[in-house]
Formats: C-alpha cells, structure tokens, sequence
C-alpha cells in the first residue's frame, strides 16, 4: 500500500475538485471545488517535503534528528490564510448575486446577465 | 542607499493614512506623492542603468533564504512605467466624484502589489501578491455597481483563484524537486537537472496559471468580461488592461528564462500568441460596446507581444518588450478616452456615437492619436515596435502573419474611429474636465513621441542598440499603406451596413466551460510537453 501516500491522495484531492469546477453549474459547489483544491494544495506540500519518521518543527526540537522542512509549513499558513479569505469573498459575492438574480446556477445566471447588456 | 521595499510600502501606508484626511486634500497630496514616487523610482532606475542590478534581502537573510526584492533593468523599466500610468491616473480622477477614500485606498493598494510582483524575486511572493491583486481588481470593478456588476466580479475572482490554485500546485512540485523558491537560485539549480522529465509537471501546472494571467489562446475569455465592464470606473479599465496584463507576462517572461535550458516552449507559445492575435482581433470586430472592443483588442495586442518575446531573436525580443511599453501607453489612452466618451454620450453603443472630434475635440485629438499609435502608423510609437518584431521574423511565415493581424487591427479600428466622425447632433462643444483633457493629450502625445524617438527611448530603456533600417522601414510603411487601403476596403464591403461576425457573440464561455479550458489547455501542455522531451 505504497501508493496511499498524502502526496498521490493530494493530487487526486485536486482534480477531484477540478472536476467539479467542470461538471457542476451551481455556484456553491464550484466555491467547494475551490476550497477543495486548495486543501489538496496544502496537503502536497506538508506531506511531500516530509521524510518518514521526521517530526513537526514545533516546540524543543534541540534532541530530534530528523526535523521536518520548516518552510513549506510556513508557506502553508500563509496559503490557510488567503484560503479563507477567498471563500469568505466569494460566498459574500455570490450573496449578492443571488440576491439580484435569484439563482444558484451558472447557466441561467449568465443568461439573465446578458439582458442587462 | 536605496531602498526597495519602500516603494512597495509607501502607496499602501498612504492609501490607509488618507482615510484621515479630508477627500479633496488627500487627493491633492496623493498627486504630490505620486510625483514624488516617479521621481525616487526614475532615481532606482537610473541607478539600475549605471550600477547593474540592486538586490535586497528583506530581513537580513543571505541570498535564496529571505524574501529578496530584486531590480535588473527590465523591472525597473516596468515600475517606472506603472508609477507614470498611476500618476496619470490619478490626475485623472482627480475631479471625479466616484474618488473617494475607499477607492483611493484600493488603487493605491492595486499600485504596490503591481510594483511588488515586479520587484519580486521569489515565486510564492509574487503568488500571494497576485492572489491579493486579484481580491482588490474585483472590488475596483465592482465599483460603480450596475447591475451586472456582481456576475463580472464573482466570475473574473473564481476563474483567478482557479487559475493560482493551479500555480500553487506546480510551486509545491517545484519545491519539492528543487527545494529553492527563488528565482535566480532557480535559474542555477535548474541548469544542474539533466532529465526534464521530472520538470514537466510542475512547468504544466504553473504556465498553465500564467497563461490565463497573460490571456492567451484558449483562456482570454475572462479578460473582455472583467476589462470591458460597465461597472468598472474607466481608470480602473486603463490599469487593467494597459498595465495589469503586463504582469502575466512579466511573470511568464521569468519562467521562461529560468526553465528554458531544459524545457524550450518557444515555439509552441510563438503559435499560441499568433492564434490569440488572431482570435482577438475577429471577436473586437464582432462587438459593438465600445469597452469590450477595445478590450478584446487588447488581447491580440497581447498575442502580438508573445509573439514578439517568443520569436528567439533578440531584435523581436526588445521589440516585443517596447511594444509591451507603448501598448500601455495608447491602449490606457484609449479606455481614458472611452470613458468620457461614454460619460458624455450616455451610451455604450459604437453605432449611437457620432461626432465626437466636433463634439469634443481634445478628446478627438487624443484616440485619433492613439489609434494611429495602435495600428502602426509611420512616426507612431507602434510602428517602430512592429517593425523590430517584424524584422526579427523575416524568413519564416510568421512575417506574414503579422502582416495578416496589422490588417485586421486596422479594420477594428476603422470600425472604432467611426465614432469620432459625422455629427453628434448636439450644439456646443461639450465641457470635458480640464485636467482629463491634459492627461488624454499628454498620454497621446507621448505615442507620438514614443515613435520618433523609438530607437533613442529603447536604449534608454534596456540598454540595447537597435537602430530603424531606413529603407526596410520605408518598405514596411508601404505595407501599412496598402493595408489601410484594403482595410477600408474590407470595412466597407463587408462590416459597414451589419456585422457580419455578429453571431460568434453567441458563444460565450460559462464558468464551467472556462474551467475545462484551464483543463484541456493543461493537459495540453503536458501531452505536447511529453512528446516533445
């Protein structure tokens, strides 16, 4: 069982929401692909540049000998930070939206946007 | 000494500081210090020019540990060209009533993180920084809310975090391989890799992203909507289209010199800018809102630079980056433009305008003078960067092909310049703003300028000689000549009574069918790449 590993799980994670960014018209389950994506990103990179065994560069580490790669879980934070704020943005957008134009589905939005025009 | 990081810091600490005062002295002051920040950048620059490149290591680090802002030549070229655009912009809204606190705050903020993707020297940086510019573009043009306003906004933030959600994932890989996020220590890791094998996927995800940000072939089609909407203030479609764009490909540029001795996609993205040249100009042909044609002209334009930078010729390189200059220069002129126009009109309809050099002259002067810079007219600013690119491609089809899409942007913009001639039906000439006249004319002014003193403005600029062959300038010049000719003669056979490419407006692309082009495109690239490597 090689291959459960968090970087291969990372990968599929991340077209699993491309998919569904694809195949699904409503708007909310496109803002969880996003949120999916996002968390298989997180995932490769705390998970890839972690070898067997080595521990979380948290606390005392002054005895250990095989310390994890500090910066990807640096970057990450940073990456959990912007994750919020985005998802934050757009279902505060997509609030509005609704408001104005009464659904949830890209398709008829984008018709009833085109009258405006 | 000079200091980078305060050049990045400085609008942004403003823009939270003018909240204090009150709106009309802090647009006096923000004028002031946009002056200012031209000046201490003109400084860098110049210094750049004598000294070499300035590197600084923010914190203190050594080299490739810290965040590292570094400006070569190209870079401060470019932050002086975007403290100029910010200075003209914000002369320009200066007596407009949509300027106030907040927006000032957003553009100002909009003005660091472009400054900041510039100078930047690390890759998750400049992500985090276009994540944030992408967060600020969407409330800039959100900003007038109309109606559709909410659609324009959500679907250009969605389609972007895809886009640098795609960029991350390659960085991780990248990361992973390398284990170096700067770019120059990039550049001397990558030469020790043998095998590009193992490169192929994280090249994919991350041009992928930059790609979309540069609005090539298969995923321009957020670009129009987001440039050309009627919420958007015009200054703000000037910045984006004239400036902001330029990022994408300033970002693309790097990635390319840094992964190019072991994956040379230059081919491949010389057809890519030729299509999306061609492409542009068919669907600005197709549209009648004045915004959205100048904004799918920005895409061709935006296909003629990749062509140019791509060409692997350094007389079509440095062509390609000048045009990349003075397309910011006539293509803000000419949303500068277009909003007064649309302000004094009432109307977005390129059919119901009229008249518009009897109407308003100055305004006339200036598009008339842009559109003659857009198109390559002899002695425009255009032209000179035409012929460079062009004369870098002589030999191979591609000289033809730019010959094809120099035709087509005329016939887009005899279809445009409709509107300066006739008559608007209205008495008096119309009292446009003293100080947006000032600026459209200075900024038009300057794509004439830009034309004489092509060769001088480029060896100021990046340093290279490259002089303008008279004869074959003179033959290129014929060419023009003969293409307005046959231009006119294609706009009135066929695009004056209808418009015949009325129906590819049908085709618009969702949200869903945008992503799956982010999708097919990538896997595209990994296909061709597994091919060719």
């Amino acid at each position: 069982m090689i291959y459960i590993n968090g970087e291969s799980i990372s990968i599929l994670l991340f077209f699993v929401g491309v998919y569904g960014l694809i195949a699904r018209r409503n708007i909310i389950k496109s803002i969880m692909s996003i949120s999916i994506m996002q968390v298989a990103v997180i995932l490769y990179f705390v998970s890839a540049n972690t070898a067997p065994g080595s521990i979380p560069p948290i606390g005392d580490i002054a005895q250990t000998l095989q310390v994890a790669d500090p910066l990807p879980q640096a970057l990450m934070i940073t990456d959990i930070v912007i994750g919020i704020g985005v998802t934050a943005a757009s279902l505060t957008m997509f609030i509005h939206l609704y408001h104005r134009f009464r659904s949830t589905n890209w398709q008829k939005i984008m018709k009833k946007r085109n009258r405006y025009d | 000494m000079i200091n980078l990081h305060w050049v990045i810091l400085l609008p942004i600490i403003l823009g939270t500081v003018a909240k204090l005062i009150s709106i009309n002295t802090a647009k006096k002051i923000i004028a002031l210090f946009q002056a200012a920040l031209l000046v201490y950048v003109t400084q860098i620059f110049v210094d750049v020019r004598k000294n070499g490149t300035i590197l600084e290591n923010i914190g203190g680090w050594p080299d490739t540990i810290g965040i590292t802002l570094r400006a070569d030549l190209l870079a401060s070229a470019m932050i002086l060209l975007s403290c100029f655009l910010f200075l003209a912009m914000v002369i320009f809204v200066h007596n407009k009533n949509y300027a106030d606190h907040l927006f000032f705050f957003l553009f100002l903020s909009l003005e660091s993180l472009i400054i900041g993707i510039f100078l930047s020297n690390d890759l998750f940086n400049i992500f985090v920084l276009i994540e944030a510019a992408t967060l600020i573009i969407t409330i800039l043009i959100m900003y007038k809310k109309a109606n559709v306003a909410i659609y324009d906004g959500l679907m250009y933030f969605l389609i972007n975090v895809v886009a640098m959600s795609f960029f991350l994932m390659g960085l991780g890989m990248l990361y992973k391989k390398i284990g170096v996020l700067d770019f120059y220590a990039l550049e001397t890791a990558l030469s020790q890799v043998k095998d590009p094998q193992s490169l192929i996927l994280p090249y994919a995800f991350m041009i992928t992203a930059v790609s979309l940000k540069a609005a090539l072939m298969p995923l321009f089609s957020w670009l129009p909507k987001a440039h050309g909407t009627p919420s958007a203030p015009s200054v703000v479609s000037a910045i984006l289209s004239g400036l902001y764009v330029k990022t994408g490909i300033y970002v693309f540029l790097r990635l390319q010199i840094a992964f190019s001795p072991l994956i040379d996609t230059s081919e491949l993205f010389m057809i890519l800018g030729f299509v999306t040249a061609i492409a542009g100009f068919i669907l600005a042909l197709a549209q009648k809102d004045i915004k959205l044609l100048l904004a799918y002209s920005t895409v061709s334009q935006i296909g003629v630079i990749m062509i140019g930078i791509n060409l692997d010729n350094p007389v079509a390189y440095w062509g390609g980056l000048y045009h990349l200059m003075n397309h910011a220069i006539f293509k803000s002129t000419l949303f500068l433009t277009a909003g007064m126009i649309i302000s004094e009109y009432k109307t977005r309809n390129l059919n119901e305008v009229n008249g518009v050099f009897e109407h308003m002259p100055a305004v006339g002067v200036a598009t008339i003078l842009s559109i003659l810079g857009i198109i390559g007219a002899p002695l425009f600013n255009g032209s000179i960067s035409k012929y460079l690119i062009a004369s870098g491609s002589s030999g191979t089809w591609i000289e033809y092909g730019l010959i094809l899409i120099n035709l087509g942007t005329i016939v887009v913009f005899i279809k445009y310049g409709q509107l300066l001639f006739g008559h608007s039906g209205k008495k008096e000439t119309a009292d446009s703003d003293i100080l947006e006249k000032a600026v459209v004319l200075t900024l038009s002014i300057l794509c004439f300028l830009g034309g004489i003193f092509g060769s001088q403005l480029i060896a100021i600029l990046f340093n290279v000689d490259l002089t303008v062959d008279l004869r074959s300038y003179v033959i290129k010049m014929l060419l023009f000549f003969g293409s307005i000719l046959l231009g006119l003669l294609i706009y009135r056979g066929l695009f004056k009574k209808t418009n015949r490419l009325a129906f590819i407006n049908s085709f618009e692309l969702g949200f869903n069918e945008m992503c799956l082009s982010i999708t097919l495109f990538f896997a595209f690239i990994v296909i061709y790449l597994k091919i060719a490597f």
